[in-house]
């Protein structure tokens, strides 16, 4: 895995979220309490003089793992976050494919006709996936949130200025130059607190966060930020291996990105 | 440092496949993601397409072509490349436009297939980068399998495409020329023995020389500004272009003319006394200034360059214009009243003629007059300050780049 400059992708993802705010009028930004948007909301917070200046959403189908709530509410009090909790249904018989994209997509569709956002912020990474890897840095939704991946805007010289079709939304990605390492490499330097999930606890440790149905963690030692660091630069693993949505059928996070999916 | 790299070139001359392959080759991707390309390959009744590790979307894999443009990074000893993998096809133009603005370096495919070699569309991609700015090219000549390693056949691209590349202004010493086979992976990183008549070095040992960076030396300060940071119109955001921005200082802001006394600059979250180039910064004024200030730009005070209202540049179409046009030019849009063509010039042959017409995929020189004034510079020097996007009815309809007479 390739290690990058933190100081430059600091840069152009400050660059990317400052645009957001400056151009569109209702701006918010999903966190998921996982390393990436937390990480995105330390940028945000750099960007703005200290204060993450757009409400932050956690879609909660209520079985995220109960680290990942305490660790919620403890960062949302400590960096006065505007945090909104969109509460999203769980069908006991759906899973993977299926259940992301009922039941997260439909809970962020009803928030944001509510809300009236015309822009969100989502931290996804070019190096996640294949298809994430095909992403704008700002990329429109219609009205039905489907992203039209065959006729994306253009996107010159850092002009992220791309049109909106009424009654749309677009979605903003500042972290789409990072690397997962990258981002372990920032949470060391800012010292940003994280999900305790992802240290291994019993020879296991979580590299990617989903909610309890979806996500299995991997084998790993790796008990502080310096050992993921050093599980990572050798790892041949993909990060979102213990995905469950994403290893279905090919194509899956296509699909799942075409309906709206993060 | 890492190294962006644009594959440039006609449809099906090899783009996703070379970075494919090098990927492989280097062991920069995860068996993972070469299995799932290899089972792709095997539904589809094909031989192993390494371009499957680029090209994900689904109608990419079952029509064969890239869609839309995409990175993957790539590390060949202590160099990290990350290579923009754009489409060749003609309609993707926009695509390609997209991938290719983020690049420091151009590698080429050109095919040395009887009915592929050099196409209208391998000049048009070179042409377009020229005009974002790109000034190294690397030439490789691929399929130098089907052409049976021939040096003949290499030699006569290598001829036919330097006559063009100076046509349009290439330095010589910034184009290099190297025979490969992306498929079978001959030349990339390693010389091939069926090409042991070529000396020079190899694909990737190339791009590694052609990307080194040079430093930004420009010292007149110019900050881009971006907005507002907040409520407090006192405190804009901008991003330093040139020079050095120092704390306490005075300046002016353009168009306007306004002056103003800097009292903190704050960057990447923290006070300091001074931002160089490329630094995003929150400048908290003596006062507000009257008007937005988006699109602006932040100069020394007695600066002697003015803003204008007229700007010659050169313009890149990708489409036919009709309605109303406007500029996306400093991060602003701005209204055209009026295009008066100087010249026009053939892409492919490189000619310039007096014609007066506008042709999708076709390049002018032009008068543009602007319903606002805007401060530019001239592309080559202050390339930051020297482009814009041509909008038609809202539409994305090219490119252009300054040009100030000296």
């Amino acid at each position: 895995m390739i290690i990058q400059d933190i100081k430059e992708l600091e840069e152009k993802s400050i660059y990317i979220i400052r645009e957001a705010t400056n151009n569109f009028k209702n701006v918010a930004a999903l966190w998921s309490m996982g390393k990436d948007s937390t990480s995105m909301l330390m940028l945000a917070r750099k960007a703005f003089l200290g204060k993450v200046p757009f409400p932050v959403i956690h879609i909660d189908n209520g079985i995220d793992f109960p680290e990942t709530y305490k660790f919620r509410d403890e960062l949302a009090k400590k960096w006065n976050l505007d945090l909104i909790v969109a509460k999203s249904e769980i069908k006991p018989e759906m899973s993977g494919f299926a259940c992301c994209g009922a039941n997260k997509t439909v809970a962020l569709k009803k928030l944001m006709k509510e809300k009236g956002f015309d822009a969100l912020i989502v931290s996804i990474r070019r190096d996640e996936h294949g298809i994430r890897a095909k992403e704008r840095y700002v990329s429109p939704r219609n009205k039905e949130f489907k992203w039209n991946y065959k006729n994306q805007p253009a996107e010159v010289w850092g002009n992220y200025l791309s049109e909106l079709g009424k009654g749309g939304h677009v979605r903003v990605h500042p972290l789409l130059d990072w690397n997962e390492i990258d981002i372990w490499n920032y949470t060391k330097q800012e010292k940003i607190p994280m999900n305790p999930l992802y240290f291994s606890r019993n020879g296991f440790r979580y590299r990617s966060l989903g909610c309890t149905h979806c996500t299995v963690p991997i084998k790993s030692n790796a008990k502080n930020i310096d050992d993921i660091i050093k599980e990572l630069e050798t790892t041949e693993v993909e990060e979102r291996a213990g995905r469950e949505q994403d290893k279905e059928k090919s194509y899956v996070m296509e699909k799942l990105r075409a309906l709206g999916y993060m | 440092m890492i190294r962006r790299v644009t594959l440039l070139g006609h449809k099906d001359h090899g783009k996703s496949t070379l970075i494919g392959n090098l990927a492989i080759i280097t062991g920069s991707v995860t068996e993972a993601r070469i299995n799932d390309a290899k089972k792709t390959s095997k539904k589809l009744g094909l031989q192993f397409e390494p371009g499957f590790i680029l090209d994900s979307f689904y109608e990419e894999r079952e029509g064969g072509l890239t869609i839309d443009t995409t990175r993957a990074q790539i590390k060949y000893k202590d160099s990290a490349f990350e290579f923009i993998d754009v489409p060749g096809h003609e309609e993707l133009t926009k695509n390609m436009i997209s991938g290719a603005s983020y690049a420091d370096v151009a590698l080429l495919m050109v095919s040395t297939k009887k009915d592929e070699g050099i196409k209208p569309q391998t000049k048009r991609h070179i042409f377009i980068a020229k005009m974002l700015g790109i000034t190294k090219l690397v030439v490789a000549i691929n399929k130098m399998d089907a052409a049976k390693y021939s040096e003949e056949i290499f030699e006569e691209i290598k001829h036919d495409l330097s006559e063009y590349l100076s046509k349009i202004g290439f330095d010589r010493n910034n184009v290099a020329f190297v025979p490969i086979s992306a498929y079978t992976g001959e030349g990339l990183i390693k010389n091939s023995k069926n090409m042991s008549w070529y000396k020079g070095a190899t694909l990737i040992e190339l791009l590694k020389k052609m990307s080194e960076k040079k430093e930004i030396s420009r010292i007149e300060l110019a900050v881009l500004l971006q907005g507002e940071i907040g409520r407090d119109k006192k405190i804009v955001a901008g991003k330093v272009v040139s020079g050095v921005l120092n704390n306490h200082s005075q300046i002016m802001l353009l168009p306007g003319k306004e002056l103003f006394t800097i009292n903190d600059i704050v960057v990447r979250g923290g006070s300091t006394n001074n931002a160089v180039y490329g630094e995003n910064v929150a400048i908290v004024l003596d006062k507000e200034p009257k008007n937005e200030v988006r699109g602006k730009v932040l100069v020394e005070k007695d600066m002697k360059k003015k803003a204008v209202r007229e700007i010659v540049a050169m313009i890149f179409f990708i489409r036919k214009i009709s309605g109303h046009v406007s500029l996306l030019i400093n991060g602003s849009k701005i209204d055209c009243m009026n295009i008066e063509i100087i010249k026009t010039i053939d892409i492919v042959t490189g000619k310039e003629s007096e014609l007066k017409i506008i042709k999708p995929l076709g390049a002018i020189q032009a008068r543009i007059r602007l319903n606002k004034e805007v401060f530019v510079e001239d592309f080559q020097e202050m390339p930051e300050l020297g482009r814009f996007v041509i909008y038609d009815n809202d539409k994305f309809s090219g490119i252009g780049v300054v040009e100030v007479k000296k």
